[in-house]
């Protein structure tokens, strides 16, 4: 179970750094904090369980998300 | 020359990994004086049942302190940066999504689901924000988690109403900010008056009580990391130009 | 168990390069959260190897797990998202200076400007 939830993480984080929409990404790393609180508290860790959940999930996306707003959303490639 | 970047940055990869991946790789024992110490001495050492909350507020109190001070210096320094970037826009770019149905821009798209859910689950999640941070000493909980969690709920909040009340409010938030850091400087030296050092448990002796601390102690600091964080997302949502 | 850990060191080396190699300032500011995410996992994940029961002291409690990475790492995942913020500001500021995302553009138009 383990395994499999690391593996998951490890091609989410891939995928968030290989994508040209950055809106994508940025709900790529939500998903890894989602699914980090889960192995959390399959490891018997519910403090860090919960403060990852309202962190990663909560105030990280809605930073990634202000700062997309207010620059580019496409990750264009300049010559 | 792209292929030369990509030399570049396979070599520098392979050297940090020469550095770091025996390190993650290594296959000690985990070392268990530590554990056993705690399973016998945390509770009436602090007084708390949750041992991760005796150990970051009793034991080590000294990083807690050191980790409000960095989240007090980076609100603060991004604070001084939204508010420049604030003063080189117009109005109607940056509260368009937050506010009255007039000057929302319209979108056959944008519906009311927002509103009428985010006002609706405010109070509730407030509610279990401040249930998490005053039972942290005898559940997993405590005060950053609780305090995030009100940072939440006042976003709900200033997303869902149209009303300008005082909760959601930048001037409010951030004086409550600074009091609760003076408050938690005044508790940290007042165990020095009572013959326990800095940070340390003034109500020691009396056994059924020695937990208050460690409440109160939790009231503070997600009092402080609460209203921070929903500072910081109010004004990152333009709504810092109402005092 | 070595599985794990491999996986855990291919998610730090990717962060890793993400920082050096990609061009974007945004995709330099996610690797730096994943290097984040991949050392909090590797602390709670070995911590948890001596014990099979959550660290809270009920009254029966005989082999719990070891809550010193936890505690560390409370701290590490607040002190994670305020450097993520302010890189953020400061990024968006840099957008506004110049016009531009890309690291290489953003230092010839700093540069022409002097």
């Amino acid at each position: 179970m383990n395994i499999l939830l690391l593996s998951l993480i490890l091609a989410l984080g891939v995928y968030a750094l290989l994508a040209k929409d950055l809106l994508h990404s940025v709900i790529a790393l939500s998903a890894i904090s989602m699914l980090s609180a889960l192995l959390f508290t399959i490891l018997r860790a519910p403090d860090v369980a919960i403060t990852e959940a309202a962190v990663g999930a909560g105030v990280s996306t809605v930073i990634f998300v202000w700062a997309i707003r207010h620059t580019q959303r496409r990750d264009k490639e300049e010559p | 020359m792209k292929k030369l970047e990509l030399i570049k940055i396979v070599i520098t990869v392979l050297l940090c990994s020469l550095l770091v991946v025996p390190i993650i790789l290594s296959n000690h024992s985990w070392p268990t004086h530590a554990r056993n110490y705690l399973l016998a001495n945390a509770q009436s050492d602090t007084g708390a049942t949750n041992t991760v909350s005796a150990i970051y507020l009793g034991y080590r109190a000294m990083d807690t302190l050191g980790e409000t001070l960095v989240l007090l210096v980076s609100v603060t320094g991004t604070m001084a940066i939204l508010v420049k970037l604030g003063k080189e826009q117009t109005d109607e770019e940056t509260t368009s999504f937050s506010l009255t149905p007039e000057k929302r821009p319209t979108n056959r798209l944008r519906t009311h689901l927002l509103e009428t859910v985010a006002s609706k689950l405010g109070p509730i999640v407030l509610l279990f924000g401040f249930y998490v941070m005053l039972y942290g000493h005898i559940s997993p909980g405590g005060g950053f988690q609780g305090g995030v969690i009100v940072a939440s709920a006042i976003v709900f909040l200033a997303l869902g109403t149209e009303v300008k009340s005082k909760l959601t409010s930048t001037f409010v938030l951030s004086r409550i900010e600074s009091l609760s850091f003076l408050l938690l400087i005044l508790a940290s030296i007042s165990g020095v008056f009572f013959e326990s050092g800095f940070f340390g448990n003034p109500i020691k002796s009396a056994s059924s009580l020695s937990a208050n601390f460690i409440i109160l102690l939790n009231i503070i600091i997600g009092l402080k990391v609460g209203t921070s964080i929903a500072v910081m997302c109010i004004a990152m949502m333009g709504g810092s130009h109402d005092h | 168990m070595i599985i794990e850990r491999i996986l855990i060191a291919l998610l730090f080396l990717s962060g890793f390069a993400a920082i050096v190699g990609m061009r974007n300032i945004i995709k330099k500011i996610f690797g730096l959260n994943l290097l984040n995410a991949s050392v909090v996992l590797l602390f709670i994940l070995e911590g948890s190897r001596i014990g099979n029961q959550a660290p809270i002291l009920d009254a029966d409690i005989t082999n719990m797990v070891d809550p010193i990475p936890q505690a560390l790492m409370l701290t590490a995942i607040v002190i994670g998202v305020c450097v993520s913020a302010l890189s953020l500001a400061l990024a968006v500021r840099l957008y506004k200076a110049t016009g531009s995302l890309d690291i290489q553009v953003i230092t010839e138009r700093l540069q022409r400007e002097h």
